[in-house]
């Protein structure tokens, strides 16, 4: 890790168009400015981590059954709400069933 | 618009899925996270299944064993305000352009516990099918929205049914 020391008011450059800059020390804080393309995302690290583990157990949900998806779908139908624009996005298949059973799927694979 | 290339309309291509099997879809359904999920830059390409409405699979192309249950950001209703990342040179999203929000879901063993991370959903433009995965700090919008909620269990089990939608049910 490359470490450097700065002043309040003083900055560093990542890059061309990174920049960092010491804003404010105050006791134990201290306040960072960032300028930064918009398309940088920048997260604080914990909220990052945060969403990094909740990723890992959404993927883990595949095996999650057919039956309690059933169930959360019928518990939904209590809400308001009505889906937008994720049908334009579905792919042509569309899965009547799931768990192993290829069969159900409406187009299979050409030999 | 004069296409010199002699392409087929619907380029198929086959995906494996360790969940759905083996099938077809069109190339052009593929949705790109170019930068991928947090935590999983491997698998880039997904498609989408529609499975039990609303809910629906992300299924990774690259890799069969990944996949994850979304839901459109538009069933969480009016409370669920999210800033649509314009501007974005990643997914090229510019103002007016038409995109779908993707809340990613967690179903547990339970499924009365499954939650939704409302605090990072995935944003896709409909125009180029590309995706990207948006944090948003706000104390409001957690990773684990629960979707199992005593409302719609009341709605479950009550037949007279005359409770109006759940509003201010504090």
């Amino acid at each position: 890790m490359l470490i450097l020391t700065r002043k309040p008011g003083e900055s560093v450059y990542i890059g061309d168009n990174i920049k960092i800059t010491i804003v404010e020390i105050k006791g134990h804080q201290i306040r960072v400015g960032i300028d930064a393309p918009r398309e940088m995302r920048i997260y604080r690290e914990e909220i990052y981590n945060q969403i990094l583990e909740e990723n890992k157990q959404a993927a883990d949900s595949g095996a999650a059954s057919d039956q309690g998806l059933e169930g959360l779908a019928a518990a939904w139908s209590g809400r308001k709400g009505s889906g937008g624009a994720t049908s334009a996005l579905q792919g042509k298949v569309k899965l009547t069933s799931g768990t192993g059973n290829p069969e159900v799927v409406i187009k299979k694979k050409k030999q | 618009m004069a296409n010199p290339d002699d392409t087929p309309v619907e380029e198929m291509m086959t995906v494996k899925s360790s969940r759905f099997g083996e099938f077809e879809v069109a190339r052009s359904t593929i949705i790109t996270l170019p930068t991928g999920l947090i935590g999983f830059s491997q698998g880039q390409q997904f498609i989408m299944l529609e499975h039990k409405p609303p809910f629906s699979w992300l299924q990774s192309v690259d890799n069969e064993n990944l996949a994850f249950v979304v839901v459109d950001g538009y069933e969480f209703g009016d409370q669920y305000q999210v800033e649509a990342p314009f501007g974005d040179a990643t997914i090229d999203l510019q103002e007016g352009d038409e995109f779908a929000i993707l809340v990613i879901v967690t179903v547990r063993s339970d499924p009365k516990d499954t939650t939704a991370n409302l605090k990072a959903p995935i944003f896709v433009n409909l125009k180029n099918r590309k995706g990207i995965q948006v944090i948003f700090d706000n104390p409001n919008y957690s990773t684990r929205f629960p979707l199992w909620t005593e409302e719609a269990q009341a709605g479950e089990e009550t037949p007279s049914g005359d409770a109006p939608k759940g509003e201010g049910s504090e």
